[in-house]
């Protein structure tokens, strides 16, 4: 029982993890970012390089962040910002741009699998159970990202800026809010975290080329759920997670893999505008 | 245009292709047919197979080829899949008119490239393992089978380590299920019991739940069958930070792949028929042969690219059996021949499979892999009763 709730709590945690830069992303420029993949991927290599130059573990999600967010910045310039008015498009050409970006992992660091050593081993004695203590530290990490991401957008001034282009761009253009460089943040930091998240989830996954889009389309169905804000993806993450470990552990991992992906359709039909309050 | 500017280019570089070909043979050359992964999910492992091709057929031609006519390889990629498979298959049977077709393969991707290889009535030597009877008049296989690469590791984890109960996991995929399938009835056909049986989509990342069910059950040993690579390095991952620590056989892994898991991979236990590690001097000798060809980009052999190496020698024994390259004479005399490769002597004289040497390895802290035990001459038991030898 204990373990089962622990695998629930964990679990939404990673899916959180994985899902915050998409949502940052999608709430801002109300575009999906399919490069997101990539992005995860670009931050596992980030932290693999990190621990080539034997920086410690705990700043690899740091060196991921600057390398996802300065790539992810670079190809806003050049890629996404002209599909701001064609989401459909951008869909398309971020699906492309992260098959570019895959392709380009390959060419540097190639195919196969890529050893990152853990930072830390073993386990934690919990509520009297042995639980993995990487996974029990994922929650803390949640939080930190939940409260930054937080902090960011309701206590700055680029958070107000923000705030004010999601609410009414051209409004907020009127008022001398430089849009085009919100947007140009905004996307650099969605990758960013992506990134942290590839970096963060390495001493659990595989590090490939390909390791991203297992994590994209459940990140993606998160995203769409929780309608645009971070509490709600928080709880989207808690419920849809939830659900998953339930329907593994109780019925069948396969149908386990399933249940996000079906119970967000099933709920995106019910309530199109997701968990979000508007 | 390009035609007309190109062609004297074209013809000087077939006069010096020529010239060059070192030991002149007088015959056409006999046209090896490789289809393989070159991209796709293969392309990790399909580069030290076309490798090892290339090795048997340096040696072979410098020592004069076979009936007096060099041996050509014709590769093509079949992009890891069945598609793709046969796109390659039928241009190297039917276009380039390959006398035989040597390489491994997915099975679903062999499954689509029999009937072309019916039709062609070419000689198809299978080199990679697989789930096991598949029957055609056409195709040798020289790889292992269920029946060899399972009761090594179940007999050990029994008799030396004392286990009673196991626990299978797999991915949810033709091979992962074939091989828990026929592990859960030796298993039990060996007095054992399997405590639970459990599979993850191909795709699916998170163990979570299958290791907390793992962990409440308490067997006496884990057996795995993922898909090569990125499931297999999940899941051992995960199962070590989870604490597990039970004696742990996987059925998919190889001595890259044990690799690329560090430190996570020590204790594993494998079986294979080919593990770098065997001490014998054809070993020896093969693999400096590769390393002197191949320096810097050599691609460590493997129990995929090894069987590949062996088979051409079969084929250059098969054929020189028969005295021609015709096909129907040329499968008939695979059955009897015996080649003294890497592995050991292995001939395909069990129902066009062929016994086998099995190691029992496990990987140490390094990431290499120590043979703890051999099984020599392993039968592949009934494979397919309705081909004749």
């Amino acid at each position: 029982m204990i373990t089962l709730a622990l695998d629930i709590i964990t679990t939404a945690a990673i899916l959180f993890i994985v899902a915050a830069g998409l949502l940052i992303v999608f709430g801002v420029m109300k575009i999906v970012n399919f490069a997101h993949a990539s992005f995860i991927t670009v931050g596992a290599y980030a932290a693999l390089m990190a621990s080539r130059f034997g920086l410690p573990p705990v700043l690899a999600p740091f060196v991921a962040f600057l390398a996802g967010g300065l790539i992810g910045a670079a190809t806003e310039r050049v890629v996404v910002r002209r599909l701001y008015r064609r989401p459909l498009d951008a869909i398309l050409a971020t699906w492309g741009l992260g098959i570019v970006i895959g392709q380009l992992v390959t060419l540097v660091f190639g195919r196969e699998v890529q050893f990152v050593p853990a930072p830390i081993s073993g386990t934690l004695e919990a509520f009297g159970v042995d639980y993995s203590l990487y996974r029990l530290l994922l929650v803390p990490a949640a939080l930190v990202i939940a409260g930054l991401f937080a902090g960011l957008l309701n206590g700055t001034r680029l958070g107000l800026s923000t705030r004010a282009v999601i609410m009414n761009e051209n409004l907020a253009q009127g008022l001398g809010i430089d849009s085009t460089r919100v947007r140009l943040i905004t996307f650099g930091i969605g990758c960013g975290l992506a990134a942290v998240a590839g970096a963060l989830i390495t001493p659990l996954a595989s590090v490939d080329p390909n390791m991203g889009l297992a994590w994209l389309i459940g990140a993606f169905m998160l995203v769409m759920v929780s309608g645009g804000s971070l509490l709600t993806l928080g709880l989207s993450c808690f419920v849809l997670g939830g659900l998953q470990v339930l329907a593994s552990t109780f019925i069948s991992p396969i149908l386990g893999g399933l249940t996000i992906a079906v119970l967000a359709a099933v709920a995106l039909r019910l309530r199109p505008q997701g968990f979000a309050r508007a | 245009m390009t035609f007309t500017r190109s062609l004297p280019a074209l013809l000087a570089a077939a006069a010096v292709s020529t010239l060059l070909a070192g030991p002149a043979f007088a015959a056409d050359p006999i046209k090896i047919g490789v289809p393989v992964g070159l991209s796709g999910a293969n392309s990790v492992v399909a580069p030290s197979v076309v490798q090892s091709a290339e090795l048997a057929v340096a040696e072979i031609n410098a020592k004069g080829g076979v009936l007096g006519r060099p041996l050509a390889l014709e590769v093509a990629d079949d992009a890891s899949g069945a598609a793709g498979a046969q796109k390659a298959f039928d241009s190297l049977v039917f276009q380039k008119k390959v006398d035989v077709l040597i390489s491994m393969e997915t099975s679903a991707a062999r499954n689509a490239a029999l009937p072309i290889v019916t039709r062609g009535k070419v000689p198809y030597i299978y080199t990679s393992f697989y789930e096991g009877k598949s029957c055609s008049p056409f195709m040798y296989v020289n790889a292992w089978v269920p029946e060899q690469q399972v009761p090594p590791i179940v007999d050990y984890f029994t008799k030396q380590k004392a286990a009673k109960t196991f626990f299978l996991i797999g991915s949810d995929y033709a091979f992962g299920r074939g091989m828990l399938a026929f592990t859960k009835a030796y298993i039990e056909k060996t007095g054992g019991k399997v405590l639970g049986e459990e599979y993850l989509p191909m795709d699916g990342t998170d163990w979570t739940p299958i290791i907390s069910k793992l962990k409440s059950a308490a067997p006496g040993a884990l057996i795995t069958s993922t898909a090569g690579g990125a499931p297999n390095v999940t899941l051992t991952k995960q199962l070590r930070a989870a604490g597990v620590t039970l004696p742990y056989g996987n059925l998919a892994v190889d001595e890259g792949t044990a690799k690329g898991m560090g430190t996570d991979a020590e204790g594993i236990f494998l079986s294979a028929s080919y593990v770098t590690g065997i001490d014998s001097a054809a070993n020896k000798t093969f693999l400096s042969a590769m390393q002197k060809k191949f320096g810097a980009d050599l691609k460590t052999p493997n129990d995929l690219s090894v069987p590949e190496y062996e088979a051409v020698y079969a084929y250059k024994a098969a054929v020189e059996k028969a005295g021609k390259t015709e096909a129907s004479a040329v499968l008939k005399a695979l059955a009897d021949v015996a080649v003294d490769g890497p592995r050991g002597k292995i001939a395909m004289s069990q129902q066009h499979h062929a016994a086998l040497t099995m190691y029992l390895g496990q990987v140490q802290a390094d990431g290499g892999v120590k043979v703890i035990q051999s099984f020599p001459n392993v039968s592949a038991g009934l494979q397919c009763p309705n081909l004749k030898p």
